[in-house]
């Protein structure tokens, strides 16, 4: 398993918003969390991070327990996160942006070398095959047209997609994405299910959360959903969807 | 840019052929060991996003260490130059951990480095039999330099003119080599947005840490010298107003940039003396100069070149 999350549980002061959560993702799956607001979604995302730190149960990552680990590290690790709301480095270009993102891949590389390269530039070969998997990685996400803008120029749509290429060139094992098709228009949405297909034919697993019911449908291998953050079903998503205790939760009790 | 630059060096080390006269030297040398402070500082301040009050306490701690190992203690100055420098760096890694690791930000990060800056200098003020107190220390001897020929006592003008300027190539070239490289970059994801940076991979702790450090260790390079020309050290060093003096430099200049700091601090080290003032006027006319370009040229007189080319 490459994930396995048990028992996770996390309070603010009298809130709990996640509770008693479990489940586990294997590697090459597509695993879709929804709920309505207020769920524990990105509750849950971010105690994956890293960025928030459980008051109880464990987050295994490959067998080592990552509970408590700083963002920078669960990322090194392999495991990225994209935001709801578009994250950007203000004044930035698309490709400066894509360029920060690169910093995993030189660290990997040359490890401490980097310190050579403040005296002597950087290695000619990895400048020409940063900017190769720069290039490919915009592909991918329909960013390539627009690499010189500035990033805050982009749509909404384009500053998501952005903040997916960001996250692939940091090269998880396993990318995080936070409701990536709120805000999204019908084409949008068309397109990132596009590239979130492609993205897992290059070997990435994801997990993804949405209140969108009919995107993760589509996409989504299984499904785990959340209300009041705890699990209330989880399975194949057609299933979950089907679940009279998921239905329940969305429309209310007159409807199930 | 990079040709004006090359002009500006060239223009540098030509000037003294023209201009003999001691107290235009002595401004120069003066501008260009405050532009060595301000395009260190910059590198803190600019290009990380994180206001420093430290710099001149840095500084400060240095011109004192250098001044008592050779004066009291008889070091040569180019060896007191070490001690004074790790020193600089362990306090700046002390102070930087602390600030850093409790995540302070902008306007709690700069009053936190006002006080330990503040502690140092009273220390200094009242280690009487070590610092000589308020009346700090006279200088006397002079660095030598080794020659084929000898020894050569490094006095007079037109000397401490190319050390100084030897001296900021130093401090210019160091933060040019850092921000060029992948820290710049890391150091600009800090300054943007660093919970982004921290999810992309960026250890934001130890590149602000290390930007702080580098910056903080190269104001201790220019304090080493200052006193030397000066021909005294005081408390005064380390005080709050003179840290001032360094972001007014700064934004002045033009805080994106590199060059910027350089050109402030030129223009805030002359003025003074192309308009006679005397210091309560000279300190109302800098704090009216700041007002002013914060509100009106925010990137400072390079924005404002920036600007008018991209217009024209």
């Amino acid at each position: 398993m490459l994930l396995d999350i048990r028992n996770l549980t996390k309070r603010f002061g009298g809130l709990t918003a996640v509770s008693n959560v479990s489940f586990g993702i294997e590697r090459g799956e597509i695993i879709g969390i929804f709920g309505p607001n207020g769920s524990g979604k990105t509750t849950t995302l971010s105690l994956i991070a890293g960025i928030l730190v459980p008051t109880d149960g464990s987050i295994v990552w490959k067998g080592k327990d990552i509970s408590a680990v700083p963002p920078f590290e669960v990322a090194q690790h392999g495991l990225v996160k994209t935001f709801q709301n578009p994250q950007l480095f203000p004044e930035l270009t698309v490709a400066q942006h894509m360029r920060i993102a690169c910093h995993l891949h030189i660290k990997r590389a040359l490890g401490f070398g980097r310190v050579w390269s403040l005296f002597g530039g950087m290695p000619a070969e990895l400048n020409g095959t940063l900017t190769r998997k720069i290039d490919q990685m915009l592909e991918l996400c329909r960013l390539a047209d627009k690499r010189n803008e500035e990033a805050g120029a982009l749509s909404y749509g384009g500053e998501k997609m952005l903040g997916v290429a960001m996250g692939m060139v940091c090269e998880p094992e396993l990318l995080l994405l936070d409701e990536p098709a709120s805000g999204l228009g019908h084409d949008e949405i068309m397109n990132l299910d596009a590239v979130l297909r492609d993205l897992r034919t290059h070997g990435v697993t994801l997990c993804i959360i949405d209140h969108k019911v009919g995107f993760l449908g589509r996409l989504a291998d299984r499904s785990i959903a959340l209300h009041h953050g705890a699990v209330i079903a989880t399975g194949k998503t057609a299933d979950v969807l089907a679940n009279e205790a998921v239905i329940e939760a969305y429309l209310g009790k007159k409807h199930a | 840019m990079r040709y004006a630059i090359a002009i500006g060096l060239l223009a540098a080390l030509l000037a003294p052929l023209i201009a003999h006269s001691d107290s235009v030297l002595a401004i120069a040398i003066y501008a260009f060991m405050a532009a060595s402070l301000a395009v260190s500082f910059n590198l803190i301040f600019g290009f990380t996003g994180q206001l420093s009050m430290f710099h001149a306490a840095s500084f400060g701690v240095s011109a004192y260490i250098v001044t008592i190992l050779v004066t009291t203690f008889g070091w040569n100055f180019w060896l007191a130059i070490a001690p004074a420098l790790a020193v600089v760096l362990i306090l700046s890694l002390i102070v930087g951990t602390i600030c850093f690791r409790f995540k302070l930000k902008e306007f709690y990060f700069a009053v936190v480095t006002m006080a330990f800056s503040e502690v140092l200098r009273l220390i200094i003020l009242n280690w009487n039999g070590m610092t000589n107190g308020s009346l700090g220390i006279t200088v006397v001897d002079r660095p030598s330099l080794w020659t084929p020929i000898g020894n050569v006592a490094i006095s007079g003008g037109v000397a401490w003119y190319y050390l100084t300027l030897a001296l900021l190539v130093v401090v210019y070239v160091v933060c040019h080599g850092v921000l060029s490289s992948w820290i710049g970059r890391c150091l600009a994801a800090i300054r943007l947005n660093d919970q982004l940076g921290e999810t992309l991979g960026i250890d934001v702790f130890k590149y602000k840490l290390l930007s702080f450090a580098i910056g903080s260790v190269l104001a201790g390079l220019v304090g080493a010298f200052y006193g030397f020309y000066s021909g005294f050290v005081e408390p005064h060093y380390l005080s709050i107003p003179l840290g001032l003096d360094i972001i007014a430099m700064v934004l002045l200049g033009g805080v994106g940039s590199l060059i910027g700091p350089v050109i402030g601090a030129f223009v805030l080290t002359a003025l003074p003396h192309v308009i006679e003032l005397s210091a309560e006027l000279r300190i109302a006319l800098y704090g009216s100069i700041l007002v002013f370009v914060i509100l009106v040229m925010p990137k400072g007189i390079v924005g404002l070149i920036g600007s008018k080319r991209n217009a024209a």
